[in-house]
């Protein structure tokens, strides 16, 4: 076993980690011909052949999971352990709201890079459209309650705070302190992500807009409409991570490096934060994951070819602008105005449509926008490559209560 | 193209006699006396409000003080698609509080017989009200721009606090 020391200075006694496979099934609005075990087995199955592995050669598995009461059963993951067969070996599930993705491939990570497994299995998966509301006949009003479960149960949920109030809530606060973003910004955010999605033949909202269509869509909670929201979605997506080693003996053809992990929680109470209007959580996990991987947070947005962002809303894209390190605090607005996050823009952020384009199956999308960013690196993304020149990407997660947690994870190839 | 599927009706229920703990006294005072109570850290002042019984920056074991029941929006949203249990309130507000003399800022209903963005805007001044069948839970009470008190405290199924 070799260990290999990186980062800055040699505070970073691990060995080094590569991603080499990656699957996931389709986002849509349900799979009901599918439970959520077997949607898991389904990208499982297409990043282990994308490895040129069998679940023979996975010494342990990480599952991100979110919501019990979306798959309607308890400890989910043993279940999808069974199913995809990684019997008499680790697998053990992370579940931290929208960020679950996130924290999963960073677990992931810890599993190679501390010796522990050699290869590790990274597999997402949500269902939520099971959930059905009787009152309107619609399954969304029954989502977002299993959802609000999240929030604390003696001083939130039983005042009608949702997943969305929650982010509008930043937003507001970023607003009133530095004038945007503004609604047409926001509405900016919608159009591209929806639009990149038309790239994507694995999402599920391409949609051609323009500024009135999402200003005119309905109010979900002021400012945010219909259009500022991601979809909630089903799918499952997986990673197959692997040491250095492993990556020689294997001969893998594509690997890229996890330079960096960072990942951080805010104050879930947004009461006692100091600053209502900001995620500090994104800017200690952004500064970790740079500094892990000898990157500059000041001079970033020049380090990288591709961004995936957590846009589970468009004001909140905005904002992780400036606390990624992209622009000044306070930047973010004007940056979509100038055309800055688009296709070809100055760094592309969310070409796969993000959460609003390609969809949020929670516990897979962290790991989607992580094997997004892998695709990318490859040149694989089809229709929507953008070029790499620095061989550098990002992905980031939020979620959770306050949308307290965040990750981020840097990429090279 | 449409695949075989068989679909159930299904439904989780738990019940639970649930005790809020070291919490409890700020729901005793509410349910009783009409009075929202905070906590103190001995060491570091901070006061919070939802209270707990430790500070989390000192690791001291804090004192419980009556609050006022007035205070200030830090922000806020207007809510009009919601989860199940709330879709038939809809449109509701919601919003951070810090009351008079608390550090802290609290979760809570803004109620308006004049809903608007408006009313419940950052720096706006609103005080409780507080329902007259109380249960000793957070929905005993909700907050009220503070021009509006005079006349929700005189609707029949409310009234007005002690105000510290
Ligand atoms: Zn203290």
């Amino acid at each position: 076993m070799s260990w290999t020391m990186h980062g800055i200075g040699n505070e970073y006694m691990t060995r080094r980690v590569a991603i080499i496979g990656f699957g996931m099934t389709p986002f849509k609005a349900r799979w009901p011909d599918k439970t959520y075990f077997e949607l898991a087995y389904d990208a499982c199955n297409e990043a282990l052949q994308d490895a040129g592995i069998t679940i023979k050669d996975v010494d342990s598995a990480v599952y991100g999971i979110y919501n019990d009461l979306f798959e309607r059963q308890f400890m989910p993951d043993i279940y999808v352990n069974d199913y995809i067969g990684n019997i008499d070996k680790p697998g053990t599930r992370v579940t931290t709201g929208g960020a679950t993705g996130g924290f999963t491939v960073r677990t992931g990570y810890a599993e190679v890079a501390s010796g522990l497994a050699d290869i590790c299995l990274v597999l997402g998966v949500e269902k939520c459209n099971d959930c059905y509301d009787k009152q309107t006949g619609t399954t969304t009003p029954e989502v977002l309650k299993a959802i609000a479960y999240s929030a604390d149960m003696t001083w939130e949920f039983p005042l009608g705070m949702l997943a969305a109030s929650s982010y509008v809530v930043l937003v507001n606060a970023h607003f009133n302190k530095y004038g945007n973003p503004t609604e047409e910004q926001m509405a900016k955010v919608s159009i591209k992500n929806h639009g990149n999605a038309f790239n994507n033949p694995k999402a599920q909202a391409p949609m051609k807009l323009t500024i009135e269509d999402v200003l005119n869509s309905r109010i979900i909670c002021y400012p945010f409409k219909m259009l500022d929201c991601c979809l909630y979605s089903e799918a499952s997506a997986a990673l197959i991570l692997a040491s250095e080693e492993k990556v020689k003996e294997l001969k893998a053809e594509n690997p890229v490096w996890i330079t960096g992990v960072g990942a951080a929680c805010t104050d879930a109470f947004i009461g006692n934060r100091k600053s209502i209007g900001a995620l500090p959580s994104n800017i200690a996990a952004a500064k970790q994951a740079y500094k892990m991987a000898g990157l500059d947070y000041k001079n970033i947005k020049k380090e990288l070819d591709v961004a995936e962002l957590h846009d589970a809303f468009t004001g909140q894209e905005v904002i992780s602008y400036e606390e990624l390190g992209f622009v000044e605090y306070g930047k973010g607005g004007a940056w979509i105005d100038d055309g800055g996050p688009e296709m070809h823009g100055e760094l592309p952020v969310n070409p796969s449509g993000g959460l609003i384009g390609c969809g949020h199956a929670v516990g897979a999308t962290g790991i989607m926008s992580t094997g997004e960013a892998y695709l990318q690196l490859t040149e694989r993304a089809g229709k929507r490559q953008v070029p790499i020149t620095k061989g550098r990407a990002i992905s980031h997660s939020i979620g959770g209560p306050g949308a307290a947690y965040s990750a981020v994870i840097v990429l090279e190839r | 193209m449409t695949k075989e599927y068989h679909e159930i009706d299904d439904i989780i229920v738990i019940h639970y006699k649930y005790s809020f703990g070291g919490q409890s006294r700020f729901f005793i005072e509410l349910k009783n006396n009409k009075q929202i109570m905070g906590t103190k850290c001995p060491k570091c002042k901070t006061v919070y409000c939802p209270p707990r019984i430790a500070c989390a920056k000192c690791y001291e074991t804090t004192e419980w003080i009556p609050l006022k029941d007035t205070g200030e929006i830090k922000v806020s949203t207007l809510v009009w698609y919601s989860t199940s249990a709330f879709i038939q309130n809809i449109p509701y507000a919601v919003g951070y509080i810090q009351l008079d003399g608390a550090s802290t800022a609290i979760n809570q209903g803004i109620f308006s017989d004049n809903l608007v963005p408006s009313k419940v805007k950052p720096g706006k001044r609103v005080r409780a009200v507080f329902k007259k069948e109380r249960e000793g839970k957070i929905t005993d009470f909700f907050f009220v721009p503070i021009d509006e008190y005079d006349d929700w405290i005189q609707k029949p199924e409310f009234e007005g606090g002690k105000n510290g």
